[in-house]
């Protein structure tokens, strides 16, 4: 058989989880870099979403349409409240805000071990792509090709709206000078607040579009935030991250959780933080340092 | 919450010095014997220890609450995830309950963390699931399986009916190993050949592991013409719903039964028809002792009972035998005596009795496949297998 044929799939596999991941991360960065908040409830914002698909989810294009609208309200709403808790904590104070955050992750998975109980939970994907679908004589989960259409859309769309929008206009110059932003007249409490339910949005819409791929469970907030943490310090952790750098970063996660583990299956257990050591011993400031918008 | 974990324990604690204080009195009937179940009633494990729970409850309620002629009392305590909660639970049931026989206990290292406490009480231990290697089993026996033997049971049969070579892969742990070892040591003993490059086994990080894609990437690479696995619970499900959209999706899949056992085989659903396992229990066995289980098991269950709750069934019976024959007055002493000399035991998988050696199941094992059964999937005998156990 064809040596470079055989890794096609861990390869493709390799985007659809490194679209997963940027969708996550993007959120996460949002918080970070523009509000200078470091969330460490973002993976559970995650594993709400998830949760909700698994419950919600029978097969059917509705039932997954109304996970969606459920899930990102329930996450959305989520990031609104860490905004409220946050409010007495000055910007920067990253340590304090890491205890709340990380206080809110525990009991909030604790919350969701009472309520949905200690296993992992199945989740049905729409019947239609619930099937192998023949790429170049491989075969590939059919959810995933339409996963990895509708992450790509999304991340599109996320550019869009940081290079060409009011909005995305403020996000930059909040990234660059917040203090000037707030002489401007724009309350750095409604840009926090904005900023961390929109970050709980894009967490929600990649647990309920994800649960297929990276199931509710126990241990799902851990491993996403885990993972979203390493796709941000890879795509620059200085703060000043971008959507190229994140999305960079977010994949090549990816193809190392996939195509790395099918080159070399022995290293499966370290390849992730060995490259993530070797690339901040190579570049400091990760990927790509800046991105500056066109 | 560490304040509510204090309270909860002198609660606790509150609780058990009044429940000593009533139990010293009326003690029960003359001849009440006391026996202890520990399982995972809480945890990962939770599904596996309420069905070993239930199984022995429904011997007890299928027997009129008596072993051997003696009214058991039984205590049930929660063994958690391991070994931090399961020693002192083992070691309530010991010291406080003053149980004179201990049955259950789901894992592997439960058990390893738990047989100190045993022997120094001295009280015979009948496990129902998980078999560590232990030094010296003079007081343990297991109703199970040693892990070994499940892979080896079916290891001439894939030889016969699989025209190539075979993919070995399952969880790098200790269970998994050895599960992984037993089969691919029969099976190239038996003239097979593993399609592993360099013949050995692919051990997967655990429980890490959730994309099984890039290994089926190399199991297509390798040219197997069948794949041999363990998994079980989460990793199980994941595993079986990958397979059937991935690129081997048409390549028989072999696996030790719990691939597909109880719960996990709901969330699998469709993916796993098609599936052929190896395990000592089939809930569609034909035999009367089955028949009359799986009747009274679904009085109370939705599911057919699992192989869990068949060994816990069996460990009832294994003490219904044994206390009967230990005497008027049973002690842990003579009821664990009575137990090396007990010869077949009946049971719903067929006729089995204990290796002289290893104080397991000499026993039939079965090739079962998931198919339709009325409305649900369920795991159907296909074949019987080898007698493995010496």
């Amino acid at each position: 058989m064809n040596r470079v044929d055989a890794y096609l799939i861990p390869a493709l596999d390799g985007v659809a989880y490194g679209l997963l991941l940027f969708v996550v991360a993007a959120g996460l960065v949002l918080s970070f870099g523009v509000a200078g908040i470091l969330n460490l409830a973002h993976g559970t914002l995650y594993a709400i979403g998830a949760y909700v698909a698994a419950t919600l989810s029978d097969g059917s294009w509705l039932a997954l349409l109304l996970a969606l609208v459920a899930g990102v309200a329930a996450t959305t709403a989520g990031g609104a409240a860490l905004s409220g808790m946050l409010a007495p904590v000055p910007r920067g104070d990253h340590l304090t805000q890491a205890l709340l955050t990380f206080g809110v992750a525990l009991a909030g998975g604790s919350v969701l071990v009472m309520a949905f109980g200690a296993e992992n939970l199945p989740v049905r994907v729409p019947a239609t792509v619930d099937r192998p679908v023949d790429l170049a004589g491989h075969a590939y989960a059919g959810y995933r090709l339409v996963f990895i259409a509708v992450a790509a859309a999304l991340a599109l769309a996320l550019h869009a709206v940081v290079t060409r929008t009011r909005a995305g206009m403020l996000v930059r110059a909040a990234l660059d000078d917040p203090d000037m932003v707030a002489c401007l007249g724009v309350s750095p409490a409604r840009v926090r607040l904005g900023v961390l339910a929109a970050s709980g949005a894009l967490a929600g819409t990649a647990g309920v579009l994800g649960a297929p791929i990276i199931g509710p469970g126990p241990g799902t907030a851990a491993t996403v935030l885990l993972l979203s943490l390493v796709v941000v310090v890879l795509g620059g952790h200085s703060g000043r991250s971008s959507v190229a750098g994140t999305l960079l970063a977010a994949l090549a996660v990816g193809e190392i959780q996939t195509l790395g583990v099918a080159l070399a299956p022995t290293a499966a257990p370290f390849l992730l933080f060995a490259a993530m050591a070797a690339v901040l011993a190579a570049r400091s400031h990760g990927l790509i340092r800046r991105w500056s918008p066109a | 919450m560490y304040r509510s974990k204090v309270l909860a324990g002198l609660l606790a604690l509150g609780v058990t010095v009044a429940a000593a204080g009533c139990g010293g009195e009326p003690e029960g009937s003359p001849g009440t014997i006391k026996v202890g179940l520990l399982a995972s009633l809480s945890g990962t494990y939770q599904a596996i220890g309420t069905d070993m729970r239930d199984g022995f409850q429904l011997y007890l309620r299928t027997h009129g609450g008596k072993l051997g002629g003696h009214p058991i009392e039984l205590v049930v305590a929660d063994e958690g995830d391991g070994p931090p909660t399961a020693v002192p639970a083992a070691t309530k049931l010991v010291k406080q309950d003053r149980v004179s026989v201990l049955t259950g206990i789901v894992g592997g290292g439960s058990a390893a963390g738990v047989y100190p406490v045993l022997t120094e009480a001295k009280i015979p231990f009948i496990g129902a699931n998980a078999r560590p290697a232990f030094k010296d089993v003079s007081r343990v026996w297991h109703t199970s399986y040693l892990s070994q033997e499940t892979g080896a049971s079916v290891a001439q049969y894939v030889r016969d009916h699989v025209d190539g070579s075979v993919y070995a892969i399952g969880p790098d742990y200790q269970g998994g190993h050895d599960q992984l070892k037993g089969f691919t040591e029969a099976f190239t003993k038996a003239g097979g050949t593993l399609a592993n490059a360099d013949g050995k086994t692919r051990f997967t990080p655990f429980p890490t592991t959730t994309n099984f894609t890039p290994y089926f990437a190399q199991i297509k690479a390798s040219g197997a013409k069948a794949v041999y696995t363990f998994y079980a619970g989460t990793a199980a499900i994941d595993f079986v719903k990958q397979y059937s959209q991935s690129e081997i999706k048409d390549l028989p899949l072999y696996a030790a039964g719990f691939l597909t056992e109880g719960g996990v085989l709901n969330a699998q659903g469709p993916a796993a028809r098609g599936i052929f396992s190896v395990l000592n229990y089939s809930p569609d066995l034909d035999n009367a002792e089955n028949r009359s289980f799986v009747a009274a098991w679904k009085e109370n269950h939705d599911a057919p009972p699992t192989t869990y709750a068949m060994a816990s069934y069996d460990a009832a019976a294994v003490l219904d035998k044994a206390i009967g024959a230990a005497g008027d007055n049973p002690t842990p002493e003579s009821i664990n005596r009575a137990i090396g000399q007990l010869g077949q035991i009946d049971s719903p998988r067929g006729a089995w009795q204990f290796s002289k050696s290893t104080h397991s199941p000499v026993q039939k094992w079965y090739l079962r496949q998931v198919r339709q059964d009325g409305r649900a999937l369920s795991n159907m005998v296909v074949t019987d297998l080898a007698t493995v156990g010496k």
